[in-house]
């Protein structure tokens, strides 16, 4: 599934989560009648069948082979926890985890807090502001593959934009994609481009729901606007923002996959190798099925692992305050 | 004169962040309008000193028709299958009293944490045991399947409308299938809007699944055509004004698309569908 629809899906299990029953579903006054389940069962059947064959059976399916070995041509030999005790001898799975780390420590920040920013600056009620809006949403329409040759370009050493810009001001830039050095924050760089839409689609949906006189008090002031945006603005979006950074949390977990697959295939020496960019070669170059399912699931703790962590927090600081 | 001089200071820097944002698309714009000497100059250039045409023809030939017509029919069958998979199922949570409804949407949402990449491979492994590897069904079923989006989508769209229509309509003894044709459906426009616009775009700009599971050229969707032309390598088959003539040809759809019906992709990805 891609990026976007990660972050539609959060927002719907979210507004949904808290009401088991719909407003209009099972009034007291209708109440349940005979044919209810089966009509019930009837419009949900075509979708769980194609849901459950591929997408619940595979995530099983996955499960099941972390404990097989597999070449894709023989049969799965089983292997016990032979796959999981290589994971400990595994360099390039512990650069991976590395820099899986880095996107995430890189990018998540600048995204929310400038997605933040971009929305309340484009949230403002002036002339045309609608036409310049529609500026702002390019990147959503880009997708990793366009946004990568096109980046790629922006990147060159010698004739890209970006090094030609920093030369007007003095600056040398590096060959930014073969320097393990830049490589990956030049990477985080474009995925942070690519992200902010969304973020401040978010926002600016979240900025609705804050009365328009605390907005007009904290921008319309003259000086100091930037200290209200921060200190007014901000503390008022919050539900918006943790759900902005749980999104934020799994695409920066996801997103450099196909990013660093086309841009760097995961080089220079492994500098840009994410741990997901990592699984699937194990599993398409390697063959070796059940080590990369046996790398799926600690990708999948992982994920648990934060997503957990922030709620944990998120409950935490909710109960002290 | 104060306030002049903020809403000027404020229009400043509205456009200039737009400028940043959008930069990236007027260089490829401009680029894909200059010769390949004109594209990699330094000083670079911001528009084309001479304007190149023959570009697009010359991506024509490395694009080819067919794979345009591929991207096409992958992203069309994809929002039409889910359509078709969704709105019943996302009507039927919301509205339908059913013992499971909880238990379902559960089950809808915890693949929201599996990353692409870990689904993937599954994914492909049960394509290929169904043997439909380089094939079109290959490549669309299996995406269908993903029915989370839509089906959570619908669900709530019809969530948020009121519940008396379909009371009024059971205490005349309508059949759920009955609501559903008559009332349900023609109601969804705006929440099938903004799920279509969104998809479609989802679908369109997919590049690693059509690549591993069609690899073979016939069903070579956009995506993968376009993706070689990035990299480190010097020695490129294409030229860069080619190359950014490609990139461009691929984006006209959905930039329409997104320039026209703009709401309906802001509503989508704000996820009810309907504000």
């Amino acid at each position: 599934m891609a990026q976007q629809s990660a972050g539609h899906t959060a927002v719907d299990s979210r507004t949904s989560a808290g009401k088991k029953r719909g407003p209009g579903q099972a009034s007291p006054k209708v109440g349940r009648r005979r044919g209810d389940a089966l009509a019930a069962a009837a419009f949900l059947a075509p979708n769980v069948a194609a849901y459950s064959l591929f997408v619940v059976i595979p995530a099983v399916a996955g499960l099941a082979l972390a404990f097989f070995e597999w070449d894709l041509f023989g049969s799965p030999v089983f292997a016990g926890a032979a796959n999981f005790a290589k994971m400990l001898d595994d360099r390039v799975l512990w650069t991976a985890l590395i820099n899986t780390a880095q996107y995430g420590v890189l990018g998540i920040a600048p995204t929310v807090l400038g997605g933040f920013a971009l929305a309340v600056l484009v949230n403002a009620q002036m002339r045309g502001a609608m036409i310049i809006r529609v500026l702002y949403f390019v990147p959503l329409t880009m997708s990793v593959a366009v946004s990568s040759v096109l980046w790629s370009w922006l990147y060159q050493p010698e004739s890209g934009m970006i090094n030609s810009l920093l030369g007007l001001v003095g600056l040398d830039g590096p060959s930014w994609l073969s320097s393990t050095t830049w490589a990956l924050p030049a990477l985080t760089m474009m995925i942070i481009w690519l992200s902010l839409p969304l973020v401040i689609i978010l926002y600016l949906a979240g900025l609705q729901k804050v009365p328009d006189s605390i907005i007009e008090a904290a921008m319309l002031d003259g000086a100091g606007s930037w200290a209200r945006t921060w200190l007014i603005i901000w503390p008022n979006v919050r539900p918006v923002t943790l759900l902005v950074v749980g999104i934020e949390v799994l695409n920066f977990l996801s997103a450099p996959f196909e990013v660093a697959l086309i841009m760097t295939d995961g080089g220079p020496l492994n500098a840009t190798m994410p741990l997901s960019l990592y699984i699937y070669k194990v599993a398409f170059e390697r063959l070796e099925i059940g080590y990369a399912n046996a790398l799926s699931m600690l990708q999948t703790f992982v994920i648990l692992a934060v997503v957990g962590g922030i709620w944990f927090l998120r409950r935490r600081k909710a109960t002290r305050t | 004169m104060r306030i002049t001089g903020n809403v000027a200071i404020r229009y400043g820097v509205v456009i200039a962040g737009a400028a940043l944002m959008a930069f990236p698309l007027l260089y490829l714009v401009s680029g894909s309008l200059m010769s390949a000497q004109d594209v990699i100059a330094s000083p670079p250039h911001l528009l084309p000193p001479s304007i190149h045409l023959e570009n697009f023809a010359r991506a024509m030939d490395f694009l080819t028709p067919r794979t345009i017509v591929n991207s096409f029919v992958f992203a069309l069958s994809v929002v039409l299958l889910q359509l078709l998979l969704g709105v019943p199922a996302g009507f039927a949570l919301a509205k339908i009293p059913f013992r499971w409804t909880t238990a379902m949407v559960v089950l809808f949402v915890v693949p929201v944490l599996l990353p692409n990449n870990v689904s993937i491979i599954p994914t492909y492994l049960i394509t290929r045991e169904l043997g439909l590897l380089n094939s079109y069904t290959g490549m669309i079923i299996p995406i269908v399947g993903q029915t989370t989006f839509a089906t959570l989508l619908f669900r709530q769209f019809y969530i948020d409308m009121p519940g008396e229509l379909f009371d009024a309509a059971r205490i005349d003894g309508a059949s759920w299938f009955r609501m559903f044709t008559s009332i349900a459906v023609p109601l969804a426009k705006p929440a099938v809007a903004a799920y279509a616009c969104v998809s479609f775009l989802t679908a369109w700009n997919m590049y690693i699944w059509p690549l591993v599971v069609a690899p073979s050229e016939q069903f070579r969707v956009l995506s993968v055509a376009l993706a070689p032309l990035a990299g480190t390598d010097l020695l490129r088959l294409v030229p860069p004004n080619v190359s950014l003539a490609a990139l461009l040809i691929s984006l006209v759809p959905v930039l329409a698309a997104f320039l026209l019906v703009q709401r309906w992709f802001v509503k989508g990805l704000t996820g009810t569908g309907l504000d």
